[in-house]
């Protein structure tokens, strides 16, 4: 075991002195939850916006329906002239959508028949589909003030037209509602992982034979094996402090940050989260390192170790990327995926959800294993005499 | 003690080795003279337990390069072709991990750096991160730290190699000194001017096999040239490769 310390605390102080690696490493760290604050702030203010923003509607034929127009000015809508060809104008993403009163709406509404209006909208334009909606909403409230009058003036209750009466109780708790953003939280956690040790497996590896200091080393009396793994525990502390990093920032933003102010809600993960979802992280630290060091060992510079080790994040991040839009049910079969089962993991535990231990085992026990497989192959790759070379 | 017999090694069609073998007793200066690309770095790789030959075997001290590698290392002291050290760490750090990864401590450990740091003269650029250090100066760190477990076997390869006539004097210098410490020195160059100045015992490689071996004496007499540097131009049959 002494050999193994002997790697272990010398790269350790040898990257702790490479400020810059340091200081952009866990710079890194702090970018996902920038971004998730930016989306935060900005997303939050576009919405209220959109809602407190009087609605611009433009409409054609306006003077045969005055009734209409005046409820429409009445609810907050700043009615405009529709343009000339009204389907191409929205086609063409000019306006959001238009109202087409036609002519023979006045003589229908008189006459108690149900008075024909158009709404063009573009169901393919998403932006432009909240104005459509509100549209649509104020002639539907319209359409139902007058019908409800004019029962009235029959003498019979409106109520009478309701048959069923639909309530709509929505679960989700102030938290669920802005899930879109937690749930990529675990997307950029294992950015953190795949980022926190990679400047230090490269360099005692790729690095070393750049530098012509890996043939010496070679030469020490140590076995391979010991110095693959004394390389990597070394690296295991960085990738750590990142993470830590990322959680102590995704907690700011989440309990300090007055996010209420932008999204009417405010998020919270409590302590005890953040120190499960560290010790779910570390598993994949393992990983991460060995899956680097296999790269490592065949690269000839650190730059082109360093162009590799770049792209090794997304693998992990593509799952992640499709949970955050479309939730999947954690399953066993999930947690055996090495990184996989993990977003899951994180992504329950930050909405509050029990986590199934049998799913923290499995998902923990598949990665080691994986690890292990990897850093099996990192030593095979260590032994070989190419090592002393890099791939060709 | 370093005995090498036969060896061959191959690299998809190089043939780098052809059967190389030599000894290099206890006691004395062995020099691997040949030209850039003669075989001298991969024969000594080989020693270095860091290549597996293809044929033949090569042993340390009695203990085989293939099947005691460990023994082999413990045994050795190498200034191997690629000799980096690491900037982010002082001379004496740099010194001091080798002296770990050997398994040595504390005092022993630091009383024998301090006795290299002396011997080597470098007692001002002991304790100053190595970046930036001149060829020289990074030259005496990756000898301090090959010589830091007092190996009985020292490998060096092109040692003088980019130094100024100052330092190679120096290294000169130590390469006597630790041939009269008893230890076997092997040592290759493509100088004939430095084999010939510090070698008792030369072999002569050229196209992976050995061309000539004995004394500087021996030599000169199977040649029949007086000049040493002639000596070694009608061993190998060209001067191409070799230096003055």
């Amino acid at each position: 075991m002494k050999p193994i310390a002997v790697v272990f605390t010398k790269e350790l102080i040898d990257n702790l002195r490479d400020r810059r690696s340091v200081i952009s490493t866990f710079g890194y760290a702090l970018l996902g939850p920038g971004m998730i604050l930016l989306m935060i702030v900005v997303l939050g203010s576009m919405f209220r916006e959109a809602t407190e923003r009087p609605l611009e509607l433009p409409i054609a034929g306006r003077e045969y329906a005055p009734a209409l127009v005046h409820f429409l000015e009445q609810n907050n809508a700043v009615l405009v002239d529709a343009p000339g060809d009204p389907h191409d104008a929205v086609r063409q993403g000019d306006v959001d959508v238009v109202l087409i009163i036609p002519k023979d709406f006045g003589e229908d509404f008189s006459a108690g028949r149900p008075a024909p209006v158009q709404i063009v909208g573009d169901s393919s334009r998403t932006s432009a589909m909240q104005n459509v909606r509100r549209a649509q909403n104020l002639v539907r409230q319209y359409s139902q003030q007058i019908g409800a009058l004019r029962l009235l003036a029959r003498g019979i209750s409106p109520t009478i037209i309701t048959a069923v009466s639909v309530e709509e109780v929505d679960v989700s708790t102030p938290q669920s509602q802005a899930f879109v953003f937690l749930n990529m939280l675990p997307y950029f956690l294992v950015m953190a992982v795949f980022l926190g040790g990679a400047a230090v497996i490269i360099d005692t590896t790729a690095g070393e034979r750049e530098r012509n200091s890996l043939e010496p080393l070679l030469i020490s009396p140590i076995e391979r094996w010991k110095l693959v793994v004394g390389k990597l525990l070394a690296s295991l502390p960085f990738s750590m402090i990142t993470v830590w990093i990322s959680l102590g920032a995704f907690a700011l933003v989440f309990n300090v940050f007055p996010i209420e102010r932008y999204m009417g809600m405010q998020l919270s993960v409590d302590g005890g989260a953040l120190v499960s979802i560290f010790l779910i992280c570390l598993p994949m630290v393992l990983l991460a390192g060995a899956l680097q060091m296999i790269i490592a060992t065949f690269t000839r510079t650190f730059k082109e170790a360093q162009s590799y080790v770049n792209w090794l994040p997304l693998i992990p991040a593509l799952p992640g990327m499709v949970l955050a839009f479309l939730p999947v049910k954690a399953t066993i079969g999930a947690m055996l995926i090495p990184t996989y089962g993990q977003q899951m993991l994180i992504n329950q535990l930050i909405r509050g959800e029990l986590v199934n231990p049998l799913h923290v085992v499995v998902s923990t026990v598949a990665t080691l294993v994986s690890s292990a497989l990897l850093v099996i192959i990192a030593i095979r790759l260590y032994s070989r005499e190419d090592i002393l070379f890099g791939r060709k | 003690m370093i005995t090498v017999h036969n060896l061959h090694k191959a690299f998809g069609d190089v043939h780098a080795l052809r059967g190389v073998s030599f000894d290099a007793p206890d006691g004395l200066i062995t020099g691997l003279l040949g030209p850039n690309g003669a075989g001298k770095t991969t024969t000594l790789r080989v020693l270095y337990t860091l290549l597996t030959p293809d044929e033949g075997e090569a042993t340390v001290d009695g203990f085989n390069v293939l099947t005691r590698p460990l023994e082999v290392q413990r045994r050795i002291g190498a200034l191997p072709d690629a000799r980096g050290i690491y900037p982010r760490l002082t001379a004496r750090e740099n010194i001091r991990y080798y002296g770990r990864l050997h398994g040595l401590e504390n005092a022993v450990l630091e009383t024998r750096i301090d006795a290299l740091i002396r011997l080597l003269d470098m007692q001002e650029i002991a304790d100053r991160r190595t970046d930036g250090f001149s060829t020289g100066e990074r030259l005496k760190v990756a000898i301090a730290r090959a010589m830091v477990h007092d190996p009985p076997n020292v490998l060096l390869d092109e040692p003088t190699n980019g130094l100024d006539v100052m330092s190679t004097r120096a290294v000169r210098d130590v390469i006597r000194r630790l041939r009269d410490e008893g230890k076997s020195v092997l040592f290759s160059s493509h100088i004939m001017q430095e084999v010939a100045a510090l070698c008792d015992h030369i072999v002569i490689i050229a196209k992976g096999r050995v061309v000539g071996a004995g004394s500087p004496a021996e030599l000169r007499r199977t040649t029949g040239k007086e000049d040493l540097e002639d000596a070694f131009v009608s061993v190998i049959g060209t001067e191409e490769g070799l230096e003055r």
